[in-house]
């Protein structure tokens, strides 16, 4: 093993060296810089891995052969050689990032590179106070001098109140040393840590000025202006190190110290830490440029992190595991971005999509993203699992609805990143180039970020449970993205078949109903999936975002305990996010689902840790609940609503599955709500089925879907825009639904799936017609269309038979649903929801007629008198489904049965009972199969009947009817279609004012005011900075003594 | 019972169905005729029309939808008619109400509508169009009353069958269900002013010296079918209220005479009361007749 000292003589010893090198062999001295890095490397990742196999034991390596106080003593345990492994790590890589930059620069540069690394090193190795405001003083320099090598004048300014800050902040350090010093004797750590200083105040005010300069050296919100402008001016590599590396050593130093306050200093460090989180993230939300935003990012996961330090004594055990994952997350991901601005050169955000012209970058940049808001399956996720569950089983409720406040801010801007990256317009000719030194450091982190997301899962309770292989496939499809669409779709589809069949045979058998969401997702799902083989080229990334979504939906089936089942939920929004803002226009919708299902995810995740705090993680510990049960019900309940939309939480919907594309609104609106009906079934079955029937959550949940259902008709009859309609109509079906299944009943239930099943199939299908209908006419708007019946005559009847299912006419399914939902809301009393969910549902006419008579009757415009049937890939899907409805109509006890029985067990009383085809209730009876065949019959008899008399009726062109001695002008002015309620509108209208909106605007907009308003404490004065430091440390003294 | 035989009483009984509504609706024309100070019709005035739209040589037609809206629109009316218990205790005359309840007919009436909106859609003539738009405007709230009635009748006698609901009201007229439950029978009988459409709520057909509304393109057979239904939908709705609020009735003779009174309760108020704008039809039934129908339900809470 080589002795950590070498660290340091190794670096000291090539930093003089090269001061001897001429400037004629500049290459040999970058390499030798680059070896000296490389040998620090190995030597800390020697140490990690003899302390990994487990074979070695902490060591203390002195200095000049003396015992402390005589000599230094440093010290390398398992942490340290994590920590400076990583130092070196990313020192090493953006060497090799900055290759062309120290090698321009020259030795001196190429010195000072070396010595801030080593600096890094020694400050985590040092147990030596003084050696370690020596070091820290000299890292401090090191940095200065290389944020100034950018030789623009904001750097150098900038430089320059880095140094005023870091002065001000080392002088309050030393003399916390000196005040040590005087109580302990020792300048040693440990015997700081032993001494118990602050028993007495004198000792007080030494912990309190050496852990206050190291909380200031990490940039505690508000005192962070200087640290800020480091951040936009300095050298993306440069700013990468001082985020990734010394951000970590400095966090060390401070786990290290944290020791020597007491439990007092702990409780200070966790509130100082949470303050800078939040505040950080909150003024992230107004800022555009890009390193900047990335130093708020910083500094806010840097708080985070203080604040987890500052909750070591709660979190036990957890501590390492939460602190680690949460660091390395940020460490990964910001070393990375901090890289990527450098090669993309773009300071606003809104530019950042010129990152498409290198889509590898983009999925690196999101990778980065996704790592530091905590998606899976990056470490952060479970580190925040972890967090938040330890939290809350300690009953920190107010820190845990903190961190999530924090993250939510986060997100913001991060998604408002990423969407401009997505989707923002690239310009036309390449921006910048890629080298291949710079590009190999961020792909390296970007694995690793995966790599260590996969090993952590291992370390948290269940989650050695999650089923990765559907992820191996999907790392699989995106490597070999560079296929053609068809090709990537053949092995999709083939892919999904085999998942659907490894485990939905199984679960027919020992489990009905999440047998039907099964089927629903992965069924559903291939079916969508073939309508993909219209698509030309190579249709980059939808693949692997598809099945993302789709493993998500095959994940929470499957789920057994609440942390698969949230890892799945979350890998299924990350999927349909990257889905949904695909789409032309579809970047704002993107981002606000987001936002709602980032949000939603998090009521959730204080769901289950509540749960978890009481009973576990698995799935069946929603029903073991034994406090707070109904505050628990409720957090689950509002988070699964984010998905089904209801009202108050649905504004995202119509603008995402609108814009979506053609064959990927079926998937998000068809088959994707039902992810958050399949959550609230969940959830209602763990409140207990029938004893639930009365609980007052559930209540206003039937309520709420009842409103849901009126709201989402009524402003479905409204729209001009044929996508639109249908996603208000998904809002108003799934507030049916919602409703159906808070009755808690054996037919409330029957109601919910009948529904649910109904829904996703002709859903599904006027999805995909109007897709394939906006492909071949190229607009959205139903008054720009007409007539199409007579060029598309599959497209005509797919649509036909999908509103008579949805609006519930006889002799098809839809009917089953009403006729189900009359049974139940009257046997269960609930009269007034149930007559509004009934208006609602002839509402439904208003915009079924609109959809099926603007597009396809009335008058054919002259553009459209060529335009060619829809695509035969989507009539196959649908025609599929088409059938699919009539089995399930001529025979809904195929379906209805089995189900029956099988949530029977819930719901023991006032069951349907099936008399070969007829269904009763104690109310009423229905025989589906007797009703169809007698409209059959009927139907058939009438026909002829009009055939025979009107045998010889002539077809006539388009214009030949009654107009009145008058000549129709144009289809334009004689389709009567826009604005064709007017009347209704008049009357009703005011129903539909977007009050919701409006109140979601001004949140947001109250949220971007104050942080623009806090904003201003950042004037960019290096006086004022000086100050802020000053009075940061000032109030906190206050506060204290 | 031999299915044969069923067949036939079904179709004597359509048969009377329809000549009854015939002659109603000219009974009813001339009311309005008199009201006016017209004279009015001769009262053979409906089958002479049907015989001449059946027997005109020429029609048109503007493609398969429009072919098949009359269809539907029938369909929807048979349809009611074959899940309608006439008489009650008559095996004979209950039709195929085995196969649903009430709610099946109250979505039936869907069926109908949505195909003759499809059919005069493809029409192309603006005015259709303006027609749907308005009758389903109406529609909408039309329904809202008669659903809260159907719901509190449906908790007051514990069933959904109107078999069971009729049989439930036997014996004396004390028991019908306009006196046992006189709010849920008054917010029906508003709202079957809206689905009757007469004035005031007949601006979705608007008779005027211009034909406006959803048959505005129909003529010859297809308008001959169309009338035919609309005789038959006049008798069977009102059986529907006459089963449901007014006792039912035990033989031919007093399901003539109900129907013809539940009939001529919308043309009263239609010849009283002129036309309403849409905006104000589509409120109106969101005020007093809701008002009813939720103290119907109030009350059997």
């Amino acid at each position: 093993m080589i002795s950590p000292i070498h660290i340091i003589t190794a670096a000291l010893g090539i930093a003089f060296a090269l001061g001897f090198s001429g400037n004629k062999n500049k290459h040999f001295a970058a390499s030798m810089m680059l070896a000296a890095l490389s040998f620090l490397t190995f030597i800390s990742g020697q140490w990690l891995y003899a302390f990994y196999s487990g074979s070695q034991e902490t060591i203390q390596v002195f200095t000049a052969g003396f015992k402390p106080p005589y000599s230094i003593n440093l010290q390398m345990g398992y942490n340290e050689a994590v920590v400076t492994f990583l130092i070196n790590t990313v020192g090493l890589l953006s060497a090799v990032y900055l290759y062309k930059t120290l090698f321009n620069l020259g030795k001196n540069a190429l010195a000072v590179y070396l010595i801030l690394i080593m600096g890094l090193n020694v400050i985590v190795l040092t147990q030596d106070i003084f050696n370690l405001f020596v070091f820290l003083e000299v890292q401090s320099i090191a940095t200065a001098g290389m944020i100034v090598l950018h030789k623009k004048k904001h750097a150098v300014a900038s430089g320059f109140k880095y140094m005023i800050a870091t002065g001000i902040i080392a002088s309050f350090l030393l003399l916390g040393i000196v005040f040590g010093y005087y109580y302990t004797g020792s300048l040693n750590i440990v015997d700081f840590v032993n001494a118990n200083m602050t028993a007495f105040k004198g000792g007080s005010i030494a912990v309190f000025l050496i852990l206050g300069a190291i909380l200031l050296e990490l940039k505690p919100f508000p005192a962070n202006g200087w640290a800020l402008d480091v951040y936009q001016s300095a050298k993306p590599g440069i700013a990468a190190i001082i985020s990734s590396a010394s951000g970590t050593a400095v966090l060390y130093v401070l786990f290290k110290l944290s020791e020597i306050g007491s439990f007092d200093g702990y409780q200070l460090l966790a509130n100082l830490g949470i303050i800078t989180f939040i505040g950080s993230n909150l003024l992230g939300i107004k800022q555009r440029n890009a390193k900047r935003l990335l130093g708020y990012s910083s500094v806010g996961q840097i708080g985070l992190l203080v604040m987890i330090i500052g909750f070591k004594p709660v979190l036990g055990e957890k501590f390492m595991f939460i602190a680690f994952t949460i660091l390395v997350s940020h460490y990964l991901a910001k070393a990375g971005l901090f890289w990527l601005a450098g090669i993309i050169k773009k300071d606003n955000i809104k530019k950042w999509s010129d990152l498409r012209q290198k889509p590898f970058l983009l999925v690196l940049f999101g990778t980065f993203v996704f790592t530091l808001i905590g998606f899976p399956p990056f470490p952060s996720f479970f580190g925040k699992w972890e967090l938040i569950m330890t939290l809350t089983a300690k009953s920190n409720m107010i820190w845990v609805a903190a961190v999530l406040l924090g993250s939510f801010f986060e997100g913001v801007y991060l998604f408002k990143w990423l969407g401009y990256a997505i989707k923002g317009e690239v310009s036309e000719k390449k921006t910048f180039k890629i080298k291949i030194n710079e590009i190999v450091p961020v792909a390296i982190v970007g694995v690793l970020t995966y790599i260590i997301g996969f090993y952590s899962s291992s370390f948290v309770e269940g989650g050695s449970l999650i089923n990765y292989i559907p992820l191996f496939f999907i790392a699989v499809l995106f490597l070999v993205d560079f296929l053609p669409a068809f090709v990537k779709n053949i092995i999709a589809i083939a892919g999904m078949s085999y998942y659907g069949y490894s485990f939905l045979p199984d679960l027919f058998e020992k489990d009905m109903l999440r047998f039907i969401f099964g089927a629903i997702f992965i069924g559903g799902g291939i079916l969508t999936l073939i309508a993909g083989f219209y698509a030309k080229g190579k249709r980059k990334g939808f693949y692997p975002a598809a099945l993302i979504m789709f493993a998500g939906l095959g994940g929470i089936i499957q789920a057994e305990n609440l942390l698969q089942f949230f890892f799945a939920w979350e890998l299924m929004t990350l999927g349909s996010y990257i889905l949904i803002i695909r789409g032309k226009r579809s970047m704002p919708h993107g981002f606000s689902y987001m936002l709602f299902s980032v949000a939603g995810a998090y009521l959730m995740l204080v769901g289950f840790a509540m749960t978890g705090a009481q009973a576990g993680i698995s799935l069946t510990a929603l029903s073991m609940l034994t406090s707070h049960a109904d505050l628990i019900y409720l957090l689950l309940a509002i988070g699964f609503m984010t998905k089904t939309a209801t009202i108050g939480l649905h504004i995202w919907l119509p603008g995402a599955h609108a814009e979506a594309e053609s064959d990927v609104s079926p998937m998000v609106s068809a088959i994707l709500l039902k992810a958050g009906v399949f959550g609230l079934i969940t959830l209602f079955l763990a409140m207990g089925a029938e004893n639930a029937g009365t609980n007052s959550v559930l209540y206003v949940l039937g309520w709420l879907g009842a409103i849901t259902a009126l709201v989402g008709n009524l402003a479905a009859a409204f729209q001009e825009d044929a996508k639109k309609l249908l996603a208000y109509s998904s809002i108003g079906q799934l507030g049916y639904i919602l409703f159906a299944f808070t009755i808690m009943t054996h037919l409330g239930w029957l109601t919910g799936i009948t529904y649910s099943i109904n829904h996703f199939l002709f859903k599904a299908i006027l999805f995909l017609a109007i897709g394939a209908v906006v492909l071949r006419v190229k607009t959205h708007k139903m008054y720009e269309m007409g007539g199409l019946i007579q060029r598309m005559p599959f497209a005509f009847i797919a649509v036909l038979i999908g509103i008579i299912t949805l609006s519930g006419v006889p002799p098809l399914s839809g009917f089953a649903g009403k006729w189900l939902f009359y049974n139940s809301v009257i046997l269960k009393g609930w009269y007034f929801q149930g007559a509004i969910v009934f208006f609602a549902g002839i509402i439904a006419f208003l915009y079924c007629f609109r959809l099926i008579y603007s597009v396809f009757l009335g008058q054919l415009k002259d553009k459209h008198r060529n335009v060619k049937e829809i695509s035969i890939w989507f009539i196959i899907p649908i025609y599929i489904m088409i059938i699919a409805i009539m089995i399930f109509s001529a025979r809904p006890e195929l379906v209805l049965q089995p189900i029956g029985d099988a949530i029977a067990g819930f719901f023991p009383s006032e069951t349907l009972h099936w008399n070969d085809t007829t269904a009763s209730t104690s109310l009423g009876y229905w025989s589906g199969y007797r009703v169809m065949v007698i409209i059959g019959i009927m139907f058939a008899i009438l026909f002829a009947w009009l055939i025979v008399l009107n045998s010889k009726a002539k077809k006539v062109k388009q214009f030949n009817i009654v107009y009145s001695g008058e000549r129709p002008e144009r289809p334009e002015t004689t389709h009567m279609s826009h604005n064709i309620y007017a009347g209704y509108n008049k009357a009703l209208g005011f129903l539909v004012a977007p009050f919701i909106s409006q109140f979601w605007n001004s949140v947001s907009e109250f949220v971007k005011g104050s942080a623009g308003y806090f904003r201003r404490i950042y004037t960019g004065n290096g006086q004022t900075y000086a100050l802020h430091i000053i009075a940061y440390l000032l109030i906190i003294y206050l506060i204290i003594f | 019972m031999d299915i044969v035989i069923r067949l036939l009483y079904v179709f004597l009984g359509l048969f009377i169905v329809l000549n009854w509504g015939l002659l109603m609706s000219a009974i009813m024309r001339k009311i309005g005729a008199r009201v006016a100070g017209r004279y009015g019709i001769p009262y053979y005035q409906p089958w002479i029309d049907l015989i001449k739209l059946y027997s005109l040589r020429d029609s048109i037609t503007h493609g398969v939808m429009f072919y098949l809206g009359p269809v539907f629109r029938v369909s929807g009316g048979v349809g009611i008619f074959l899940f309608m218990p006439l008489i009650f205790g008559s095996s004979y005359f209950s039709n195929f109400s085995f196969a649903g309840d009430l709610v099946l007919i109250m979505y039936f009436q869907f069926f109908g509508m949505l195909g003759m909106a499809l059919g005069a859609g493809e029409g192309g003539h603006p005015y259709s169009a303006i027609g749907i738009s308005r009758g389903l405007s109406q529609f909408t709230t039309i329904e809202v009353p008669m659903t809260l009635a159907v719901i509190s009748i449906a908790v007051q006698y514990h069933t959904l069958s109107i078999s069971e609901i009729v049989a439930a009201q036997q014996g004396g007229i004390m028991n019908w269900t306009l006196f046992t439950n006189p709010f849920a029978t008054a917010a029906a009988m508003l709202s079957l002013l809206g689905a009757f459409g007469h004035s005031p709520f007949n601006l979705v057909k608007a008779p005027n010296e211009i034909p406006i509304g959803p048959p505005t393109e129909y003529h010859s057979a297809f308008l001959g079918v169309l009338r035919t239904n609309a005789a038959i939908l006049h008798v069977i709705e009102a059986v529907l209220f006459m089963n449901l609020f007014f006792g039912g009735a035990g033989n031919w003779f007093e399901l003539i005479i109900k129907s013809f009174f539940i009939y001529f309760w919308s043309v009263f108020v239609g010849v009283v009361f002129p036309r309403f704008r849409i905006e104000q039809s589509v409120q109106w039934f969101l005020k007093i007749p809701l008002l009813f129908g939720v103290i119907a339900i109030i009350i059997f809470m």
